[in-house]
């Protein structure tokens, strides 16, 4: 596997947890979520891939989502978390600590090992 | 940035593309829903950005920081189409999600083929363990001069073919008939699943 496939599946892998975090604040509209996700990270390659993500995490529960009409010339969708993406992010983000303190470690012995 | 009638005519030439797109694997609601928050989106960046040098670059950038609108499509594709067909396992879903590859990609086309196959194959042996109880006669294998040529169904009957094969067949054909169409439709699942895996977010 070549470095760029191996970032790219990592990319991937964590987008979810990442756009999660994003709306665990309070609720936000797409392209919010994407300013949001631009200032910390380089997570968002092509802007336009993110909505689908968005759209089935709403389907799956974890987020609900709200047409706002007024605020802006033109309608805004807001993500905002539900009771069960919440209890979801609680568990990705405890996941996701707890396999980057096993990685650290494992870099760690390596690194002394050398 | 107030986008003069060939700035909208480009945005609106986008999400018409956009729009033709999604319209062949999503339900009408759910494609009004995906423009519009895209339209939002679009609007929301015009808003914000300075039209200069020129509007028409400008615009372009901002296109091309959503993406294509077929590669947007395809994004929306992957995560519904495959999504579901992958988690329900549903005959329908997944066909629709095979057939959804095929048109979009050359490597789903050959898969699609290969399932194609598959699926006939399965249905015509389960057609023959279905007729033989109906046409006793016409249905079993098919000898020419002593030598196998076929399985299956002839109506009528062609003049020198024997044909061998009693009440046998039926259940010979009903598990090669039923294994093969679940082999298909695992083996779909998995392509699916794999596709869902590396595709393009």
């Amino acid at each position: 596997m070549s470095h760029e496939t191996w970032q790219e599946q990592l990319r991937r892998g964590t987008l979810d947890l990442a756009i999660l975090l994003s709306v665990s604040s309070g609720p936000r509209y797409g392209l919010a979520i994407i300013q949001h996700l631009e200032a910390f990270t380089d997570l968002v390659v092509a802007e336009g891939t993110i909505y689908p993500i968005l759209g089935r995490l709403t389907r799956e529960g974890l987020l609900d989502a709200t047409w706002v009409e007024g605020e802006a010339a033109h309608p805004r969708k807001y993500y905002a978390l539900t009771r069960l993406g919440t209890r979801r992010l609680a568990e990705m983000a405890a996941a996701w600590r707890d396999y980057v303190k096993k990685i650290d470690r494992l870099m760690a012995a390596s690194e002394r090992a050398r | 940035m107030t986008l003069s009638d060939v700035g909208e005519a480009r945005v609106n030439g986008y999400l018409f593309v956009l729009q033709r797109s999604l319209k062949t694997f999503l339900p009408a609601d759910a494609v009004r829903d995906a423009v519009r928050e895209i339209e939002s989106h679009l609007r929301d960046r015009i808003a914000a950005v300075d039209a200069s040098p020129n509007e028409r670059d400008a615009v372009e950038r901002i296109l091309a920081e959503l993406g294509p609108p077929l590669r947007v499509a395809q994004a929306y594709s992957a995560e519904r189409t495959i999504e579901e067909a992958v988690t329900t396992g549903r005959v329908v879903p997944i066909l629709r999600a095979v057939w959804q590859l095929a048109v979009s990609t050359v490597v789903g086309f050959f898969v699609a083929l290969l399932l194609v196959i598959g699926y006939v194959t399965g249905l015509a042996f389960v057609a023959i363990g279905a007729l033989k109880p109906i046409f006793p006669d016409n249905v079993g294998i098919q000898f020419v001069n002593g030598f196998p040529v076929g399985l299956g169904a002839h109506f009528p009957l062609d003049a020198g073919v024997d044909l061998r094969g009693g009440y046998w067949v039926i259940p010979i054909a009903l598990v090669c008939g039923l294994g093969i169409l679940v082999g298909t439709q695992r083996g779909a699942r998995k392509y699916l699943a794999w596709w869902r895996n590396r595709r393009v977010s």
